[in-house]
């Protein structure tokens, strides 16, 4: 039993760690606390479901035009809000307002669009497999192969890229990257598309696992923010520490006491955090007032 | 219709209270939080387990509930004040969650997702503010006193140095004010009087469940005061009564029930957009967010 909640929570570990590294990059090189994030990820599984349920296109062109669904709403966003209001040097709050107005917008015109119910994708009884007394189902091994791919294909960019290592110039000081003559709108651009693909990759998952609803995004884009903290936001490698972490703990909880305490503990740890810890588990130690 | 008037009135004035609690926070203040429907849902159930369990009248339970509100807000303020910016938001809406499930999973207090039904109206010394105009007497009353002391406070030094903070935390630091202990009063009296709106929502509806002290619930009483404007006292007035009223009308063009909760959601985030970009400092207000 204990192996299984163990293997369920890396599992949910896996889904929280796409949208936070995706979250935890658009925050790092920006400042943006990305609300809409969440919008996107909802809209990308709301656009699999379109694709594949409503107007059965085949499985793999679905897959692929919910992923550029998502990664060109997340680039409009910068495009036509944040890089506007950037420019007008906006400060923390304004973009963050606009980026729950923009959640907001979005998140209901697809209850417009598709209604309030949950949908389900795949229906029925799934397959499971079996692996020294842990049962998995055929979704959740996917999920930790798309993971494991997504996760490495991302760190090779970063770090061995020149595009990746401008990412990491960008977010580490944006001033000198500036006066360094890099370009930080295509700079942005790219972020705010890396991020929402990550996201989107994560939406279809949770499709396929749980369904939809048009509701989904907003816990998961919360649980994310969490992580990133919590995992530690100078390296992007927290993020995704911080989400196997929520992962582990939220299953222990649905297992020890109930899925109603869920959020109530995720959002615990993180007060404890910022108690304690502010800058996060990776990280090198500052003084609370430094952060942020 | 004189009836339904009426019910807006109510809401709105319940609205108002609400408005003017936070927007001491984020208008004057300038911390910009998301916990404010905690403080309205402690505000509800203590004044109401108050009144059921130990059979109080709802006029000695009000202020007990202000005090407790104010209380339980320096378990949020105290560690939260010396946050900036994002890490601040962040922190309240923690509290937020952890809140809403205190009162969802506290079952044999606020018996949870079953709510509390049966709330008896309240009385005062005989007068009984049980059908709608006579409850808005009271809404309205106490509406008027909250503005009245708001007005007061915003005004004086205290008001005032509020502003300074806001405006340059240093430069209020170097003139000697105690900024961190500013702050936590001023969220304490925020909060305080987001618990007399909610005593007040639930003598109304004679119902409560934890749904209607959610996140969400934050979410849309900040952006009500957003986009009023905030940092003056006409701005959250005129929020209160646009985000209240102009949906009232999409109910008169025969949009289904379900379509207009949507609708109306769309309408209030483009709005904040629209207003972010263009005019920060929303319909009537001053503060722009700096």
């Amino acid at each position: 039993m204990t192996l299984q909640v163990i293997a369920n929570g890396l599992i949910a570990g896996c889904v929280y760690a796409l949208v936070a590294l995706g979250f935890g990059l658009i925050y790092k090189t920006t400042r943006i606390l990305h609300f809409a994030h969440g919008a996107v990820y909802t809209a990308a599984a709301y656009a699999l479901y379109f694709f594949l349920i409503s107007i059965s296109f085949p499985v793999f062109i679905s897959i692929v035009l919910a992923l550029i669904i998502g990664t060109l709403l997340g680039i409009s966003t910068e495009t036509f809000l944040y890089y506007p209001l950037h420019r007008k040097k906006a400060p923390y709050a304004i973009s963050f307002i606009a980026s729950m107005g923009i959640y907001l917008f979005l998140v209901n015109l697809i209850a417009m669009l598709f209604g309030n119910e949950v949908k389900i994708i795949q229906p029925g009884l799934e397959k499971t497999y079996q692996f020294a007394g842990i049962i998995l189902t055929r979704t959740q091994i996917i999920e930790t192969i798309v993971f494991v791919v997504v996760f490495l294909v991302f760190y090779i960019f970063m770090k061995k890229s020149g595009l990746g290592r401008l990412i990491r110039a960008l977010s580490n000081n944006p001033e000198l990257a500036t006066v360094l003559g890099m370009n930080i709108r295509k700079t942005r651009l790219l972020v705010f598309g890396l991020g929402s693909l990550l996201a989107s990759i994560s939406g279809l998952l949770v499709a396929l696992d749980i369904g939809i609803d048009p509701n989904i995004g907003f816990s998961a884009v919360f649980v994310c923010a969490v992580a990133v903290i919590i995992g530690g936001i100078d390296i992007f490698e927290g993020a995704v520490l911080g989400a196997f972490l929520l992962g582990l703990i939220q299953n222990i909880t649905i297992w020890k006491l109930s899925a109603r305490w869920q959020e109530a503990i995720t959002f615990g740890i993180l007060i404890l955090f910022l108690l304690l810890r502010p800058q996060g588990i990776l990280s090198y130690k500052k003084r609370m007032e430094e952060i942020s | 219709m004189m009836t339904y008037i009426l019910h807006l009135l109510v809401m709105i004035s319940i609205y108002l209270i609400l408005a003017f609690s936070l927007n001491l926070l984020v208008g004057y203040t300038g911390l910009l939080s998301v916990a404010q429907a905690g403080f309205y849902g402690i505000g509800a159930y203590i004044s109401t387990l108050f009144v059921m369990k130990l059979g109080i009248n709802f006029f000695i339970a009000l202020p007990i509930s202000i005090i407790l509100a104010m209380c339980l807000s320096l378990l949020v303020s105290v560690p939260s004040i010396r946050l900036k910016g994002d890490y601040f938001i962040l922190a309240t809406l923690g509290f937020q969650a952890v809140i809403y499930g205190v009162l969802y999973n506290w079952v044999s207090l606020t018996r949870g997702p079953y709510g509390i039904p049966g709330i008896p109206r309240p009385n005062f010394f005989g007068i009984e503010f049980g059908n709608i105009p006579s409850y808005f007497i009271l809404s309205g009353i106490l509406a008027f006193l909250v503005f009245l002391i708001f007005r007061q406070m915003v005004l004086s030094p205290f008001g005032r140095t509020l502003k300074a903070i806001r405006e340059d935390e240093m430069a209020a630091l170097g003139l000697g004010k105690n900024i961190t202990k500013f702050k936590i009063i001023s969220f304490a009296i925020s909060a305080g009087i987001a618990a007399i709106a909610g005593a007040l929502y639930a003598g109304y509806i004679t119902y409560i469940d934890p749904t209607s002290f959610s996140i969400y619930e934050s979410i849309f009483i900040l952006s009500m005061i957003i986009i009023g404007g905030t940092g003056n006292i006409k701005g959250p007035v005129v929020g209160v009564f646009l985000v209240i009223i102009v949906p009232e009308a999409l109910r008169f063009l025969g949009l289904p029930d379900s379509i207009a909760a949507n609708a109306r959601q769309m309408i209030y985030g483009l709005l904040l957009v629209i207003l972010m970009y263009f005019r920060p400092q929303g319909i009537a207000g001053e503060y722009k967010f700096e």
